[in-house]
């Protein structure tokens, strides 16, 4: 397994660096964020540790610029400020972890295996309409490019709303493949998540059809022009 | 002991004050109510001396015609008088209507003193029948003294009514013995036209009192209009409905909302700056602590134990005063909203890539409209912690509900389908540091980071069971309206 470490910091990349080797990795260092920007985008990583404050191009700049050109890498963040919102805008990136400082080495090395383990999944088609995008395998979806933040029902619902584009499917159908058995089967909750869900991806690409259900459709002019 | 004669003499100035301003003037009385209460006292006062003036006016000019007619009649009696040769007295009758009629209420009379100091009546009109006018004691006494001048007193007439009497002693040609001329005349027209004029003036008085007292009352209320409105934005500002005083005002009050807003803008200021202060501190400390962790893990030596788990102390203490400090600070940064879904979908989206290898599932409900008085940070803090917990302990579920609860709070309920904890570790477990397993890495269950922030914002954090078999945390926080 290949990882990126970018740590600015000499002590802490020398202690890092020697128990992710002895962890089985092979471990490229980075100490800015000009570095780490070209090897992640030049060498095929299978994980990155990335510090977020970090000389020349800081963390979150980096993650982004990589995420922009379509890298899907995980990445883990390292981050001295340990604040929600600070995770928040590291996530917004396109982050798949986060570890606050100070932690235990052993932490980090659990939290590397758990990365790796879950973008080992089995890989499937992504699927697209319109101008939207979604790939099962990363869990991750998008509109017109820009990443989509979904929760896992608004992700479900969207999920199971494209593999049957131009379909009307009805309440019923939607709380079934939706919820569990135990699930309180309110079909306005359906309504609420729909709600939510256009508000991400534009509120024209899911149709309502009067007494049927609802239809997720590929924007006519937009599909024209692509 | 140089600065002992300060208090003595600020104890004077304070009784000085209280003895001249009164307790109109105390401090905490309302303007409104002072400015009302001034202008009555003035205003009661002109108006009761405006209307004794007038009224005393009124009747004495009255008395004044009812002392000239008597004056006249007297001297109408006096001509008429001719003292006989004997010495004895003639007084033919005037010729006036009403001394002739019976109990008219227009009398005269020629008497004489008769020793006993009292008086003998000579001659009277007929109107008075075979009665006489009343004569006090000792008037014949000042008579004498006053000869020529004309003495006026009240008395009740023949036929019961009030009388106004005058009495004059002269000395005729002829006649060494002198000789008293009464007049007595009724006063009760006259009383009751006083009467009518007195009631007339203070209605109207009281009337223009009432009037004047409404005017001031209006006034002082338009005049005060930008105080009250001044004092409305700032409540909406302590409120959270407005960040600064937005209107215009009047010359007199103007500085006083701009110190408001500069006030408002330093605190902003000094909140900025001891966030700024404050995450440079976390940053700085942080990473040299992860350098000592990750020297001493794997080392088995008794010193690599020791900075290991005074490495953890030393975080918690980072996190924990930290935290405590930006929660003080932020307690006065006034007037910000959180939109709660927002941040709740943002969490939940988060939290379940994070909890992603045990297919986290948020399921989060909140109104549209639903937002929090208190800044955006806070609000992450607080549900980022517990909602944290929730998916890490959770088997697979975990469930939100926020709504607001009236009385401008809202409630927030975190549950989880996990194992829970035992109702007698809820204490426990809200202690800074404490976790519910200590096997597990993190900063405990952050429970007390969230209690603090809590706490600062006035609001409460309880835990209980979940009906889904977990742990329920139930946050009650300062709502606003979006």
């Amino acid at each position: 397994m290949r990882i990126l470490l970018v740590e600015d910091d000499v002590d802490l990349s020398r202690q890092l660096k020697s128990a992710l080797s002895d962890a089985g990795y092979a471990v490229d260092h980075a100490a800015d964020g000009e570095e780490a920007h070209f090897l992640g985008d030049t060498e095929p990583y299978d994980v990155v540790v990335l510090d977020l404050g970090l000389p020349k191009i800081d963390g979150v700049s980096v993650l982004e610029r990589w995420r922009r050109d379509g890298k899907t890498t995980p990445v883990l963040i390292l981050t001295a400020r340990g604040a929600w919102s600070d995770k928040v805008s590291g996530f917004d990136a396109g982050a798949d972890d986060y570890l606050t400082k100070p932690f235990h080495t052993e932490e980090l090395l659990a939290r590397l295996r758990a990365l790796l383990r879950r973008s080992a999944g089995i890989a499937s088609a992504t699927l697209a309409c319109g101008g939207l995008w979604l790939d099962p395998r990363a869990a991750r979806a998008s509109v017109n490019g820009e990443p989509l933040r979904l929760t896992s029902l608004e992700y479900r619902l969207l999920h199971y709303m494209m593999m049957h584009q131009g379909r009307v499917i009805s309440r019923t159908e939607l709380v079934e493949h939706l919820y569990d058995q135990d699930f309180d089967r309110d079909s306005n909750t359906i309504e609420v998540f729909i709600g939510r869900v256009r508000k991400k991806i534009g509120t024209d690409r899911i149709e309502t059809v009067r007494g049927l259900g609802y239809r997720l459709t590929p924007l006519t002019g937009e599909s024209e022009a692509a | 002991m140089s600065e002992a004669p300060a208090p003595v003499s600020e104890a004077e100035t304070g009784l000085n004050r209280r003895a001249v301003g009164g307790w109109l003037l105390r401090p905490g009385r309302s303007l409104t109510r002072r400015l009302v209460w001034l202008a009555s006292a003035w205003i009661a006062l002109a108006l009761v001396v405006t209307g004794a003036v007038l009224t005393y006016q009124f009747q004495e000019s009255a008395l004044r015609r009812l002392g000239s007619v008597l004056s006249a009649t007297i001297d109408e009696a006096v001509i008429a008088t001719t003292v006989m040769p004997d010495g004895s007295v003639l007084t033919t009758p005037i010729m006036d209507a009403r001394t002739l009629r019976l109990l008219s209420g227009k009398y005269w009379a020629v008497a004489e003193p008769d020793g006993r100091g009292g008086l003998r009546t000579l001659v009277r009109s007929a109107s008075l029948g075979s009665e006489g006018l009343a004569v006090p004691r000792g008037l014949p006494a000042q008579l004498a003294e006053a000869a020529g001048v004309n003495i006026t007193y009240n008395a009740v007439g023949p036929n019961d009514e009030p009388l106004m009497v005058a009495a004059s002693q002269k000395t005729l040609p002829g006649r060494a013995a002198p000789i008293v001329f009464l007049a007595g005349l009724d006063r009760s027209d006259i009383d009751a036209d006083a009467r009518q004029f007195a009631t007339l003036a203070w209605v109207t008085l009281g009337l223009l009192g009432i009037g004047l007292l409404i005017a001031v009352f209006l006034q002082v209320r338009i005049g005060l209009r930008p105080l009250y409105d001044l004092r409305d934005e700032i409540s909406n500002v302590r409120k959270g409905k407005a960040a600064r005083i937005e209107r215009t005002y009047p010359a007199e009050i103007l500085p006083l909302a701009e110190q408001v807003n500069r006030l408002l803008d330093h605190n902003q200021d000094v909140v900025e700056r001891q966030r700024t202060h404050v995450g440079n501190l976390a940053h700085a400390l942080k990473t040299p602590l992860s350098v000592m962790l990750a020297e001493a893990s794997g080392d088995p030596s008794q010193l690599a134990d020791i900075v290991r788990r005074q490495s953890d102390v030393m975080k918690g203490q980072v996190d924990h005063h930290l935290r405590r400090a930006r929660a003080a600070a932020r307690s006065q940064g006034l007037g910000e909203r959180t939109p709660v879904p927002e941040v709740l979908d943002e969490m939940s989206v988060m939290l379940e890539r994070v909890f992603q290898s045990k297919s986290v599932e948020i399921d989060w409900r909140a109104p549209d409209s639903l937002g929090f008085l208190g800044e955006r940070q806070d609000l992450q803090e607080i549900l980022g912690n517990l909602m944290e917990n929730a998916c890490k302990w959770c088997a697979r579920k975990v469930r939100v509900s926020a709504g607001t609860s009236g009385l401008g709070q809202m409630i927030v309920v975190i549950e989880d389908d996990g194992p829970g904890l035992a109702s007698d570790r809820y204490d426990e477990v809200m202690k800074r540091g404490a976790r519910a397993d200590e096997d597990t890495p993190g900063s405990g269950l952050g429970l007390a980071i969230v209690d603090d922030l809590t706490r600062a914002y006035g609001g409460r954090l309880t835990l209980g069971p979940s009906d889904m078999g977990g742990l329920k945390a139930i946050l009650t926080l300062p709502a606003a309206e979006l």
